[in-house]
């Protein structure tokens, strides 16, 4: 009854957002992996620098213009990390903090000052700074929906470098792997997924969708291909949730609810996972250090044999 | 149109003016407590409070307090510890990394604080726009009263908050110049480094919450961290990058807000393009290895390899009794005029000579390369015709001392695995 009051128009935008989000877990799943979480909230900050010159220059804001304004700010600010590092005694913090910064402070600039500089039809564009799915139409869905198929097909065909990089880059690099442009290739899938979920999330919280969803993954796996796969699945349930929450509320960006849905299942994932949840960890604590003291005091009672080990299984203490 | 008066800035300049003095001293707060935030490589934590800081502001505003009060600063910072506090404990139940725990906690924050924002009741002191960019220009109607004179809330709280900030930098100084440079060894001399730590993040939090109604929670970053980098190329000693960081972080927001009136668009972000522009300047003319220094080091050496290859060329070609060869590229030719300027070539009737200067340094050149190789030659096992090569490079980099070593360690020979003297030393 309640899906019969929802647009057509709002279920399609919100298949191409969970595709989005699905690939944006998966490809966010390599970079968690890879120690490399923060790379995409650089990338992530400078993309609206990209809307606005895209749309100063082309005079158009139909979303694929735009995106690719995005998604050049977006190497450039990366481009701008690695010449840091290059160039500067800048450590890698502080310099991701300056590209973080400085690249959203020109954006600000310029998204406030378009429509004072004569550019009145530039009304709209602040709405990529938390995301909102509302102005989106069929065809841009479609758009989102193809970039999410082809990131995963990229992470698919490279899913034996990129998880071998992940786990043990001196031995890939020393089987003469091409570590570095592994690394490079890996961080502009990232970019181009942080620019695919800009129109859903915003350019301020987009780096979520690339990092919550593979860390709460994490609980419940010990195997890449897995992790991968429920990291996008808990991407695509937080695109829905949140697109369908912003839906009735057109004064909630959809940014931030996306981004409660995926803190929602990380936090239910913290607490109860199995094994590696704080539950289970306490609860495996909590029994071990029981059987620990009964066989304390069975050894006091008869002193013969050894003295009871520290660890259940049988080991004696290291 | 700019000239000496002011009337380009309107009808009200005293207006701009307390708008420009408030963005100063809430950039000053930020720019000190950046700079120990960057020496300590803790920028991205300063990123993340900036952030998380926003639900404790939102829930303080909605339970009663202001902007610029003590509710307020003290939820921002309750949020503050909060963040860091959740990290750390998601890293120590055995969770994600630091960073991906920072990044799932401070947006998770900043989302909480979007949402508590956005459902506010109306009127409340707080909006969305506000949340991202501040509202610099709006700051200077709110204010209270100070010895009879109407001055901001926010410039009057920025001063108390950098006041409290510069006292409790200065009171812990040298605990935080040892902590900055060597942390594990504080820790060890029995310093209480993580109070100290927590101290810094509190303070991270309430210079960015002094800021908040200026820039906004994501801008600060901007304010905490690049004038504290541009200031450690500037200089090398702490407090003196402390200094550097706050006389750029007054000019970058006093410029940014010119700017801003001017382009009419935003004074956050302008400020934070301002103090960018101050770090790629700082970056290309920093005295010891901005960009502009390396070049002229690169281009001294290779002008001093050049002439030394020259002199060196000509000391042998008359060695060998045969005329000086020409000179094969526009740099080589650029050498040797300059050689000859400076009388270290001459000519003589049968062609350019050497004189007794520039006979002088080729002899010195000359004798660093087959020193090296007669010590190549005697401790390194390479075939004779592998020795050129190595020696050609180091030549140009023997002191006087070195030499003496290589001549003392090569047995005092005076030939060249390739049998030709080496001359002596001048």
């Amino acid at each position: 009854m309640i899906l019969v009051g929802i647009a057509y128009n709002t279920l399609v935008v919100a298949a191409g957002v969970a595709a989005v989000g699905f690939a944006a877990g998966v490809v966010g799943a390599l970079c968690v992996l890879r120690k490399r979480a923060l790379v995409g909230d650089a990338a992530a900050h400078a993309t609206l620098v990209g809307v606005a010159c895209s749309f100063l220059i082309t005079g158009r804001r139909d979303l694929a213009t735009l995106l690719a304004g995005a998604l050049v700010a977006a190497f450039v600010g990366l481009g701008t990390l690695v010449l840091m590092r290059r160039f500067t005694r800048t450590r890698d913090d502080a310099a991701t903090a300056i590209v973080i910064g400085v690249s959203f402070g020109l954006g600000i600039a310029l998204v406030s000052g378009l429509p004072a500089w004569g550019y009145a039809e530039s009304a709209g564009l602040e709405q990529f700074l938390l995301g909102h799915t509302a102005g989106l139409t069929a065809s841009d869905a479609a758009l989102l929906a193809g970039v999410a198929v082809l990131a995963v097909a990229a992470v698919a065909a490279g899913l034996k470098e990129a998880t071998l990089v992940a786990f043990d880059a001196a031995f890939a690099a020393a089987s003469g792997w091409p570590v570095a442009v592994i690394d490079y290739l890996l961080v502009a899938l990232v970019a181009v997924m942080v620019v695919a979920g800009l129109p859903a999330v915003g350019a301020v919280l987009v780096t979520a969708l690339v990092v919550i969803p593979p860390v709460t993954a994490r609980y419940w796996t010990e195997r890449v291909g897995s992790m991968l796969v429920l990291s996008g699945c808990l991407g695509l349930a937080a695109a829905v949730v949140g697109v369908a929450v912003s839906a009735g509320r057109p004064g909630l960006a959809t940014g931030p609810l996306v981004v409660l849905a995926a803190a929602a299942f990380f936090t239910v994932s913290f607490l109860f996972a199995p094994r590696r949840g704080w539950i289970a960890q306490r609860l495996a604590a909590a029994r071990m250090s029981r059987e620990w003291l009964q066989d304390r005091a069975e050894h006091a009672r008869d002193p013969g044999g050894m003295p009871p080990a520290m660890f259940p299984d049988g080991e004696p203490h290291p | 149109m700019m000239g000496g008066d002011f009337t380009w800035l309107g009808p009200n300049p005293g207006i701009h003016g307390w708008a420009m003095a408030t963005a100063a001293v809430v950039s000053a707060s930020c720019a000190l407590v950046g700079s120990l935030l960057v020496v300590r490589r803790m920028s991205l934590l300063g990123d993340a409070i900036g952030h998380a800081v926003l639900p404790g502001i939102a829930v303080a505003v909605l339970a009663g307090g202001r902007l610029g009060g003590p509710l307020v600063f003290f939820g921002a910072v309750a949020a503050a510890l909060l963040t860091v506090w959740l990290t750390q404990a998601l890293r120590a139940a055995g969770g994600p990394a630091e960073d991906a725990g920072a990044g799932v906690v401070f947006t998770t924050l900043f989302a909480i604080g979007v949402v508590i924002v956005a459902m506010a009741p109306a009127g409340t002191h707080l909006d969305a726009a506000c949340v991202l960019h501040g509202e610099l220009a709006f700051l200077p109607f709110d204010t209270i009263t100070l010895a009879g004179l109407p001055v901001p809330r926010a410039f009057a709280s920025g001063v108390v908050a950098f006041l409290g900030l510069a006292v409790a930098a200065a009171a812990t100084w040298k605990l935080q110049v040892f902590t900055a440079f060597d942390a594990a060894a504080a820790r060890a001399a029995g310093l209480p480094v993580a109070a100290l730590t927590m101290g810094l993040l509190a303070a991270t939090a309430i210079a960015t919450v002094s800021s908040f109604d200026a820039v906004g929670a994501v801008l600060v970053v901007a304010m905490l961290v690049t004038p504290a980098a541009a200031a450690e190329l500037l200089t090398r000693r702490l407090h003196r990058m402390v200094l550097v960081a706050i006389v750029l972080a007054v000019v970058g927001a006093c410029l940014g807000y010119l700017a801003a009136w001017r382009l009419n668009t935003s004074a956050a972000g302008m400020i934070a393009v301002v103090l960018g522009i101050e770090y790629a300047i700082a970056a290309v003319i920093a005295p010891d290895d901005g960009l502009l220094a390396r070049l002229a080091g690169r281009i001294s050496l290779a002008w001093r390899v050049t002439c030394e290859d020259r002199l060196a060329e000509a000391w042998r070609a008359e060695e060998a009794k045969r005329p000086h060869a020409p000179a094969a590229t526009l740099i080589e030719s650029c050498g040797a005029w300059w050689l000859s300027r400076t009388g270290q070539i001459v000519r003589a009737a049968d062609g350019p000579r050497l004189s007794p200067s520039g006979r002088r340094e080729a002899e010195t050149v000359v004798r660093s390369h087959r020193l090296w190789e007669a010590w190549l030659g005697r401790h390194a096992e390479l075939p004779v015709d592998h020795l050129h090569p190595p020696a050609e490079w180091v030549e140009h980099h023997l002191g006087a001392a070195m030499r003496q070593r290589l001549e003392a360690e090569t047995g005092g020979r005076d030939s060249d695995p390739h049998g030709r003297e080496i001359p002596p030393e001048a």
